[in-house]
């Protein structure tokens, strides 16, 4: 019907959207960008305290802070990725009912967000790895980049399947945020997976995050990794996951600019 | 110049379409109503907002959507731009349009002008590089050089919208989507913001501008066309257009004061039946154009006649009239009276009315109504009297001056459209 593009370039466009959406998140705060590495590292702080006792030694948890650290930065990533994907379209009402911008630029600009703050706390992880003088073997950081750009597939594939829905039914932000937690205590993050009986353990890697913290935890401390097989079905699942995600989206999004 | 006369290119065409909202009966606002009807089948109202429209916008037209609220202006506009997706029809676009119907979106008040410059023409489909280009030349047009490094939230209103103007016109597409942008900013950028439009038709590009002032309608478009009820009313020259809207809203108002009128007039009726029998009683009004016709609004320029009616129950030997007319803040605009006028009443007591005829109604735009009085020789002593009548008429004006009456005036030779 149309015949033209709207932009030249979305991915100027979306960079915009990340940069300033960034630019505000700390704007007013003292501290400013400092907040984005701080909040996770003061949860991190406050676990590790209470923690490390019990977990210490023994059951496979060697290096528990980093471990710790590892399982608090990737679930951030997923919590906030999921939360900002999923309120994309709402936060940005105004762009979808007074210009016309594709709507997904808008639900792949929130998140990349939240995946910018998350390359920041990698940051400190690093300054963590170094202060412990843990270097993990090459292929396990591969690896672990493996699991980041899954991780991204998988927040992508949610936040495409809720978006258009949460704009009529704003109760999923709550009852989201309620899952969120009881993922974090459902997710090998401040104890380690050995702990939990064997069938638990295979319920946890069920879980696309349970899957990704457990295996970025093993690859990078351990250096051990899940089965191939194992590894190709996630794969196969997150982008099956990614797919329906847009067909989903495809068909709510139509009607999005009246109901929001 | 050339004069070459080209068969114009169609750069929007629209065919048939419709657009319907649902409008869900019930609501289920609470949690107990939503578990209660949770199996019963939702019933939806249809609103058709926009019905089988079908036009053409030719390149270069200034072109005019015209209409009063919810008449479907604004959806139309957000089918064009691709915020709405049509029931039914088809929108062409040759073309690249300019998808905003705001100005600023995107804006934050907590960024700098100058950031939002940025984040403003690039939600636009600005490149950076463009931006780049362009810069300056937003600054100058806003003029807002002293405040650019400022943030937003420290400009007033009228800045942020000459920002907001400034670069949206920068955007340069062929086809420019406005709704109702113009009410905003000091009159001196308004006009600014619309002889850059008239500029765009110059261009080549094409404007498309949803407003319901008949004035911008009549000089800035060509063409235009009037929506009641989502669907078109009318179509073709702006001036045209323009005249059928202000005489369609001049047939609603009547419709709408008549009914109220109704409304009071059983109110008063009870009243007046516990008074006194009246020596002479006021008994109604009517307003009457040049041909003798009821009507309760006119417009300035008009010729029209007050006619009072009364009835009388004693002999009384001499009636004296009289009739002041006010706005509806109670600003008294004039008063006639029959002494004053030195009049001879036996002809209107013989009538059973009295009538004064205005010729060239002077006021501007208002609502008015009227004190009247009947007395006797001695202006004092009233044998009837109303205060406030119930029936008021509005006066519709064309073209707008400031100030509580429109004069005919000229300035020194030049002639003025009036």
């Amino acid at each position: 019907m149309r015949m033209e593009k709207s932009h030249e370039n979305y991915k100027e466009l979306i960079w915009m959207l990340v940069k300033t959406d960034f630019k505000l998140r700390y704007q007013g705060s003292f501290l400013g960008y400092i907040w984005a590495i701080l909040s996770p590292l003061l949860t991190f702080a406050v676990l590790n305290f209470v923690f490390s006792s019990v977990f210490a030694r023994g059951n496979g948890a060697e290096y528990y802070p980093l471990q710790l650290l590892i399982g608090i930065m990737t679930f951030t990533f997923f919590s906030d990725g999921t939360r900002a994907g999923l309120g994309s379209l709402v936060a940005k009402s105004r762009l979808v009912t007074k210009i016309y911008v594709p709507r997904w630029v808008l639900i792949f600009a929130s998140t990349m967000n939240t995946g910018m703050l998350f390359l920041m706390n990698l940051i400190v992880l690093v300054i963590f790895f170094i202060f412990y003088r843990f270097l993990p073997s090459l292929e396990a950081i591969l690896f672990f980049v493996l699991l980041v750009v899954l991780m991204y597939v998988v927040i992508l594939g949610f936040s495409f399947l809720t978006a258009a829905f949460y704009v009529r039914f704003r109760d999923l932000s709550m009852i989201w945020a309620v899952i969120v937690r009881a993922l974090f205590y459902a997710t090998p993050i401040i104890y380690p997976i050995q702990v939990m009986p064997e069938y638990i353990q295979k319920v946890i890697l069920l879980s696309p995050i349970g899957f990704i913290v457990h295996f970025s935890k093993e690859s990078l401390i351990n250096n051990h990794f899940p089965e191939i097989w194992q590894f190709m079905l996630f794969v196969v699942a997150s982008f099956a996951f990614l797919f329906i995600g847009i067909f989903i989206h495809k068909k709510t999004i139509k009607k999005i600019a009246e109901n929001i | 110049m050339k004069k070459k006369k080209e068969k114009k290119e169609i750069v929007i065409k629209v065919e048939n379409i419709s657009k319907a909202f649902e409008i869900p009966h019930e609501r289920n606002d609470t949690i107990r109503s939503v578990f209660v009807n949770i199996f019963k089948r939702k019933i939806f109202e249809k609103f058709k907002a926009l019905d089988n429209i079908s036009f053409e916008v030719k390149k270069g037209e200034f072109f005019g959507i015209i209409g009063r609220n919810g008449s479907g202006k604004s959806t139309l506009l957000k089918v064009l731009a691709g915020i709405y997706q049509q029931d039914a029809g088809t929108v062409q676009i040759n073309g690249r349009i300019s998808p905003f119907l705001e100005l600023g979106i995107g804006f934050n008040p907590e960024l700098s002008g100058r950031d939002n410059i940025y984040l403003n023409a690039t939600v636009l489909g600005l490149t950076k590089k463009q931006i780049d280009e362009k810069f300056d030349s937003i600054v100058r047009f806003s003029e807002l050089e002293r405040f650019i490094d400022q943030k937003l939230k420290n400009y007033s209103s009228g800045m942020a919208v000459r920002l907001a103007f400034s670069v949206s016109i920068h955007a340069n597409r062929d086809i420019l989507l406005m709704d109702e942008v113009l009410a905003v900013g000091d009159s001196n950028f308004q006009s600014k913001c619309l002889s850059e439009f008239s500029r765009y038709r110059e261009l080549g590009k094409t404007v498309i501008l949803v407003t319901h002032s008949v004035e911008i309608v009549q000089r800035y478009c060509n063409k235009a066309m009037l929506l009641r009820n989502g669907k078109i009313v009318k179509i073709g020259k702006a001036t045209e257009v323009a005249d059928k809207y202000v005489f369609e809203n001049m047939s609603d108002e009547e419709r709408r004061l008549s009914k109220e009128m109704h409304k009071k007039e059983k109110g008063v009726k009870k009243t007046k039946e516990i008074g006194r029998k009246k020596a002479v009683e006021i008994k109604g009004i009517k307003f009457l154009d040049s041909y003798g016709v009821e009507k309760k609004v006119f417009k300035t320029g008009d010729d029209m006649s007050i006619r009072v009616y009364f009835k009388k129950y004693k002999d009384v030997p001499v009636l004296n009239f009289g009739l002041g007319i006010y706005s509806q803040e109670d600003f008294y605009f004039c008063g006639f009276s029959t002494i004053r006028d030195k009049v001879n009443t036996k002809d209107f007591v013989d009538k059973g009315y009295y009538q004064v005829d205005i010729k060239d109604i002077p006021f501007a735009e208002n609502v008015f109504y009227l004190k009247l009085n009947i007395a006797g020789n001695d202006l004092g002593n009233y044998y009837d009297y109303v205060g406030r009548t119930k029936e008021t008429f509005r006066v519709f004006v064309n073209k707008k001056n400031p100030g509580n009456v429109n004069l005919l005036y000229n300035w020194d030779k030049l002639k003025i459209n009036r």
